[in-house]
């Protein structure tokens, strides 16, 4: 354990995992798993490949099913019923590793139609909405690209951005930088990192060792569908509790 | 051999009403079997098994009947059953749509399927209903994907409307038909139809090899 404290302790957090049990079949993804994150942290998750990180970043917004214990959203459990759930995830964005833009619509329209489809504002309003934020993102040229015609960072950026117009209380990012050419990683990190240092609570499930220890307030080490580790980046990349973690680091060739 | 083409200029007007009422029925079999085709589609990957199963015995019912049986059953069959007296025209277009609903709803079916998992995550992660997912996300792409094959499945259901002239139904085939018994020209009459086919038909392949170069699958 730690003697720091840890990033808005004071507040109710954000979100609470307790005991959170998924199998695929015989496969155990997550054996177990109880963390919290507070509001304006960012919690990254690392460890090897399958071991539980993005399923468990995918019950957060109910993608994937739990087969035991429970999630708490600001306080409340994931709710049951698919209504209530569509208003947990608007309050969520969500990126993915693929990006998944709408390939039929242009980058401006995918940055829109949630605004349009979900919360119903008017089409004028919504693209004025998602102007904003192709600009935030720095891709104010590119709105009426398709994403076929743009670079992997130009479409996850865009992807931030569609997740952003939602106005969600907390951003997941599932492996954003995975599938990305090593040159336009840069770009898509700058932008979480600006997002954080405007206080977005966020989990980043990430294998960006550099960026987890220069942007997470929080970094939860997972092995085997269980928590190996949580603390602070000093503690996980300087001085590990664990020898797995070590092991886990060095296999990265993370020397500190 | 004594040949008299003359019938097929004097029968003009008949034939040409033939080849529209061909066109109508080709149409009309589509507009509402796209539609019928995208429904089955949806109720056979229904969660709720009695939909799933109800369209899954519809499609491979007419998907797997001969379209001429399926003309006959229409006509003698269907009005028995439905205590309904439907024109022939209504009972042919009737039979063409079952048959042509079931061949479409696989053709959609397999568009859908081939939309990746994560374009129908990313929607409901904006918090969006499955309704909207479908609407918003799946369809149009799955559209794209299915038009060659729709565009294929016109051209063959183009030339397989002639099969309801059997129930006198007054399209191109039973319009030539009917002239060739009242004039015994029956050379002349086979070729004017064979050739009125071919030429509508012809510039509709060429325009489905087209559409499927613009929207093939390249990826």
């Amino acid at each position: 354990m730690t003697a720091q404290p840890r990033k808005n302790a004071d507040r109710a957090p954000m979100l609470v995992y307790k005991d959170v049990r998924k199998r695929y079949g015989s496969f155990t993804a997550l054996d177990g798993v109880s963390l919290h994150v507070n509001p304006g942290e960012v919690v990254c998750l690392i460890g090897p490949s399958g071991s539980g990180k993005s399923t468990l970043l995918r019950c957060t917004n109910g993608l994937e099913t739990l087969d035991g214990g429970e999630v708490l959203f600001e306080g409340k459990p994931l709710p049951k019923s698919d209504v209530e759930m569509r208003g947990v995830r608007q309050r969520m964005g969500m990126v993915f590793q693929n990006f998944e833009l709408f390939p039929h619509k242009t980058a401006l329209e995918n940055v829109a139609t949630g605004l349009i489809t979900v919360k119903k504002m008017p089409a004028d309003e919504a693209n004025r909405r998602a102007m904003a934020l192709m600009a935030k993102v720095g891709l104010s040229d590119k709105t009426a690209n398709y994403p076929s015609n743009l670079s992997g960072g130009q479409q996850q950026r865009v992807a931030i951005a569609r997740a952003l117009a939602m106005e969600p209380h907390v951003m997941l990012f599932d492996e954003p930088t995975s599938a990305l050419d090593p040159e336009t990683v840069g770009e898509v990190l700058n932008v979480m990192r600006q997002l954080a240092l405007e206080g977005m609570t966020m989990i980043v499930v990430t294998h960006e060792m550099s960026f987890a220890r220069r942007v997470a307030s929080w970094v939860v080490v997972f092995e085997k569908g269980k928590l190996l580790e949580e603390g602070p980046p000093t503690q996980i990349f300087d001085a590990p509790l664990k020898e797995r973690t070590r092991d886990f680091l060095s296999h990265l060739g993370w020397d500190g | 051999m004594n040949l008299d083409w003359s019938i097929v200029w004097s029968s003009r007007w008949l034939l040409l009403e033939g080849a529209a009422l061909t066109v109508l029925l080709t149409a009309l079999t589509m507009l509402i079997s796209v539609p019928g085709g995208i429904l089955l589609a949806l109720m056979r990957g229904s969660r709720f098994k009695p939909v799933s199963l109800f369209a899954t015995g519809f499609v491979e019912l007419f998907r797997n009947l001969p379209l001429l049986l399926l003309v006959y059953w229409a006509f003698y069959v269907m009005p028995v059953l439905t205590g309904l007296a439907l024109s022939p025209f209504v009972t042919g277009l009737t039979a063409l749509c079952l048959n042509v609903s079931a061949y479409n709803s696989e053709t959609f079916r397999s568009g859908i399927a081939s939309i990746r998992k994560g374009q129908g995550e990313a929607g409901l992660a904006l918090g969006m209903s499955r309704a909207q997912v479908f609407g918003e996300i799946i369809l149009p792409q799955a559209w794209r994907r299915v038009l060659p094959v729709l565009a294929s499945t016109w051209v063959s259901l183009f030339k397989d409307t002639s099969l309801v002239s059997v129930i006198a139904v007054g399209e191109l085939a039973h319009t030539a038909m009917q002239i060739r018994s009242q004039s015994f020209r029956v050379l002349e009459m086979l070729t004017a139809m064979a050739a009125i086919y071919w030429l509508m038909g012809y510039p509709q392949a060429k325009l489905v090899d087209w559409i499927h170069r613009k929207y093939g699958v390249r990826e």
